[in-house]
């Protein structure tokens, strides 16, 4: 089996030629996903079925690479690129709407990272898996030092320096964006398989990843020089910096476990799709972040 | 009104077959975000100039953010624009004087 990138659509495995029929029946119906799919990944112009076979054969090939190279390497294209994402654009020097931005969209998208993080839980058979989705749980929502504080409350908290009440920030519903894109995320957790979960799930964990420079992005998440001085509340500064911070292996760690049970249940090619799949949901939810930010900037 | 592009009338894309009428000109475009784009750009600048209508519209970038140049008779606006994911304007400024569309 394998899946489609562009909206999940399991397909039977017979080289690429079933997903490249797919991709072109749907983009003939104008459907708005696999045209930006196709437009943004492989082509802007229409191409033949043969064609459109070849590419995608290139483009899901790991060649000699791992699988966790492949998913680092197309996540760092797609945000950090040559021209970065706006929002990351927008982070390097956050202005108050910005980080506002942020926490009212950012606190949804967390409420949805445990409950997927939990639906891992509920479906791997795997004492390492289950070990590592309970530190994920417990770094966003409990405290497993007493001494450090829930990603979540640290979220909170850089909202209220900011101005805005906690329950103020609560009382907030997503914007469309943010919600349609846990809507699918949610799905991926419940319906694809908890590799595959893990994958949407844990790969845009790299965002806040320091060594992603040296593997080729053109800018950090924000500029770390922000962590220093008072260009930003000292909220926002505990907050940012706790993923700066993050340890690095817990990041490679998801990979590495992601790599080998992809590889054990044969499931690599689904587990790259799905992985683009969540790509595009992130790129969408970071510009919902920026136009929540532009309305405090009006 | 005259494109600068020959695919999609904002994106350029050839893929897609969608086809509607935007200002009395029957346009193509590759799905229905980059139709609900083009609507609301056209209505943006509109608004901004108090034209009736547009003769000529060069559009350069991507959906993450558009430098365009609109021209009616012998006048001209450049403006920027970017959307949201669902083809809403997230925002849209008259270029800075001297930057080339
Ligand atoms: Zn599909
Ligand atoms: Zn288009």
């Amino acid at each position: 089996m394998v899946r489609c990138p562009a909206c999940l659509l399991p397909l039977p495995k017979r080289g690429f030629q079933p997903l490249a029929e797919h991709l072109i029946a749907r983009a003939g119906e104008s459907d708005p996903d696999h045209v930006r799919w196709l437009n943004q990944n492989l082509s802007r112009s229409r191409i033949a079925s043969e064609e459109l076979v070849r590419r995608l054969e290139q483009y899901f090939d790991l060649g000699e690479r791992s699988l966790g190279d492949w998913i680092t390497r197309r996540f760092i294209a797609k945000f950090f690129g040559e021209v970065p994402h706006p929002f990351v654009l927008a982070l390097q020097h956050p202005s108050r709407g910005t980080l506002l931005g942020y926490v009212l969209e950012h606190q949804h998208f967390l409420r949805q990272w445990v409950r997927s993080c939990a639906y891992i839980m509920a479906r791997t058979d795997e004492p390492e898996v289950v070990r590592y989705e309970l530190e994920n749980l417990l770094v966003e929502f409990g405290t497993k030092d007493p001494a450090a504080t829930a990603h979540y409350e640290l979220l909170l908290r850089m909202g209220e320096s900011l101005g805005v009440s906690r329950a103020e920030i609560l009382a907030t519903p997503p914007l469309p964006a943010t919600r349609r894109a846990i809507a699918e995320w949610n799905r991926i957790a419940t319906e694809t398989d908890w590799v595959e979960a893990m994958a949407a799930l844990h790969a845009l964990e790299l965002i806040a990843h320091r060594d992603l420079v040296r593997e080729g992005a053109t800018v950090h998440y924000f500029d770390p020089s922000i962590l220093e001085g008072d260009t930003i509340t000292p909220a926002s500064r505990a907050f940012l910096r706790e993923g700066y911070e993050a340890d690095l292996e817990h990041a490679s760690e998801a990979l590495g476990l992601i790599e080998r049970f992809a590889r054990a249940s044969g499931r690599e090619e689904e587990v790259q799709a799905t992985f683009l799949r969540s790509l595009d949901l992130f790129d969408d939810y970071l510009i919902a972040r920026l136009e929540r930010g532009e309305q405090f900037e009006a | 009104m005259k494109l600068n592009y020959r695919g999609c009338a904002i994106c350029d894309s050839t893929w897609g077959d969608l086809r509607e009428e935007v200002d009395g000109t029957r346009l193509f475009f590759c799905c229905s975000i980059c139709a609900i784009q083009f609507r609301h750009l056209v209505e943006r600048v509109k608004a901004r100039t108090g034209w009736d209508r547009i003769d000529a519209l060069e559009i350069a970038g991507d959906r993450r953010g558009r430098a365009c140049v609109a021209t009616r008779g012998d006048r001209e606006f450049r403006f920027e624009i970017a959307f949201n994911s669902d083809g809403e304007v997230r925002r849209f400024r008259p270029a800075p004087a001297g930057v080339p569309g």
